[in-house]
């Protein structure tokens, strides 16, 4: 429950309308994801470094929420380096692993990039409210209210999923069930969640459509979701950050367009 | 007792578009308990493709247990779109715990969820049988492979181990996203989970075309 609600304290970018995390977030990735090269990871993920401190998020759950990246870049570069695209002079080689100067600086690259598209989006994230998020796909975006509100219905039950999944376990053992293998026992445990999460669900439906919800009326919002200046500055550094990264990385002749 | 049992049993509505909202809360109900799924197999996909980085291509295979959340809604909630909201909404959750791949998840939710929709959207929702829901996993496996090989890491690797990779995203799809998925939706609908939904109704009316679910039908008219 606490990675999926995660304690947001006040801080600059928390106040920020998801909306514009988003847009902010997903340039980004779509710029970077465009080229292979270490020139504009390198430039992204600095730039994003020294936009950290304002992202209002403690050190613990910054390392908690980003630990998948610093297991993975590295990992991603060694595979890279000795399975990757092979040019310039061969450093070592044994079967069909080969290391070259062309597969190091692609694996360096790999490496970097992966951090420079992981880190924006999972800060950005690790400070934004669900709620939030969906009051702002409702207004800003006008996604059609029922899937956003029904959608952040489906995602406000995961706590009670949780519970859900230890009291099954509880009943099992009770029961003897499933204590031969762990796999069998994951298995059976998970698709029982599933009966059980589906008919809450439709349970939910009943409760949510006899108050109401999901009449052909137009909807009206509790909570206000306005998309003012901080918003427009947050997607103006995003832009500047990209536009920085392609244009160091051209100059220095290193962008390279991943389907060429 | 036997008429009164099918009298009550409605005969199948008339097929409609419009979501209900029982559609759309248990879409995004399996969309949700999905995504935790995917978050926990994106932290186990590390160590196990480092395992497969030995066999460089195969870490395809792993490819499937980010596909079934799409064909499990699709073919639960049938309704055009089930499968594309269904993986978003599972893609979003995993982001939302915090992925390594950040906010690409959210590009390759919706590239693979419109794999997975295409083809139930080919057979013009209607067709619901085991060849067409395998193709569906098929159809993610096809579209997670054409954006791993070109937009991921595995862009830099060999055509060879490309095309590897390619063949086994798309066996993984089938398997786990296709194979799996018809396994689950046909064990809910047996639960009785299903009942507010074509999918486990139909099971009850005509239990002819589809043996496997006929038990459920038999079982309430054969109580006299």
């Amino acid at each position: 429950m606490s990675l999926i609600t995660p304690e947001i304290r006040a801080s600059t970018i928390a106040s920020v309308n998801p909306v514009a995390k988003l847009i902010a977030a997903i340039l980004l990735a779509l710029v970077l994801l465009l080229s292979i090269d270490w020139a504009s990871a390198l430039v992204a993920l600095v730039l994003e470094a020294l936009l950290l401190p304002f992202a209002g998020l403690a050190a613990r759950q910054f390392w908690l929420r980003t630990a998948p990246l610093w297991f993975a870049a590295p990992l991603a570069c060694l595979t890279t380096v000795l399975y990757g695209r092979d040019s310039g002079d061969l450093l070592w080689q044994a079967g069909f692993v080969s290391v070259t100067e062309g597969s190091v600086s692609l694996g360096v690259a790999i490496g970097v990039r992966i951090l420079a598209i992981g880190l924006p989006g999972i800060v950005l994230f690790a400070t934004t409210d669900p709620t939030d998020l969906a009051d702002g796909l409702g207004q800003v975006l006008r996604l059609p209210s029922r899937f956003v509100i029904g959608g952040l219905a489906g995602l406000r039950l995961v706590g009670l999923f949780i519970e859900d999944w230890r009291f099954l376990a509880l009943a099992r053992r009770a029961r003897g069930v499933g204590d031969s293998n762990l796999v069998s026992r994951i298995a059976g445990q998970g698709f029982s969640l599933l009966v059980l999460s589906v008919r809450r669900g439709s349970k939910l439906a009943t409760a949510m459509e006899a108050k109401g919800f999901g009449s052909r009326r137009e909807r009206t919002w509790a909570r206000e979701s306005t998309f003012g200046r901080r918003e427009w500055t947050l997607v103006a550094i995003a832009v500047v950050i990209a536009v920085l990264a392609v244009t160091l990385a051209v100059a220095l002749g290193t962008w390279k367009f991943v389907l060429s | 007792m036997n008429m009164a049992t099918t009298s009550i049993t409605r005969q199948p509505r008339a097929f409609s578009a419009r979501w209900r909202v029982v559609d759309i809360v248990v879409a995004s109900v399996i969309g949700v308990a999905s995504g935790v799924i995917f978050w926990a197999w994106g932290l186990a996909w590390t160590p196990l493709s480092a395992a497969l980085a030995f066999a460089p291509g195969l870490a395809g295979l792993l490819a499937g247990g980010w596909l079934f959340a799409g064909v499990l809604g699709g073919i639960v909630i049938r309704k055009p779109g089930a499968a594309l909201f269904t993986e978003v909404v599972a893609a979003v959750v995993s982001m939302l715990v915090g992925t390594q791949w950040g906010f690409s998840t959210l590009i390759w939710g919706v590239v693979e969820g419109l794999g997975a929709e295409l083809v139930l959207a080919a057979f013009l929702y209607s067709n619901w049988r085991l060849g067409v829901v395998l193709l569906s996993g098929a159809g993610a496996g096809v579209a997670v492979g054409l954006l791993d090989t070109n937009f991921t890491d595995y862009a830099a690797l060999d055509f060879g181990f490309k095309a590897v990779y390619f063949v086994s995203a798309v066996a993984s799809g089938i398997v786990i996203a296709g194979l799996l998925s018809w396994l689950a939706a046909r064990g809910l609908a047996r639960a009785g989970a299903l009942s507010r939904f074509a999918s486990g109704r139909l099971a009850a009316v005509d239990g002819e075309s589809e043996p496997v679910r006929s038990d459920s039908g038999t079982e309430a008219t054969s109580t006299p």
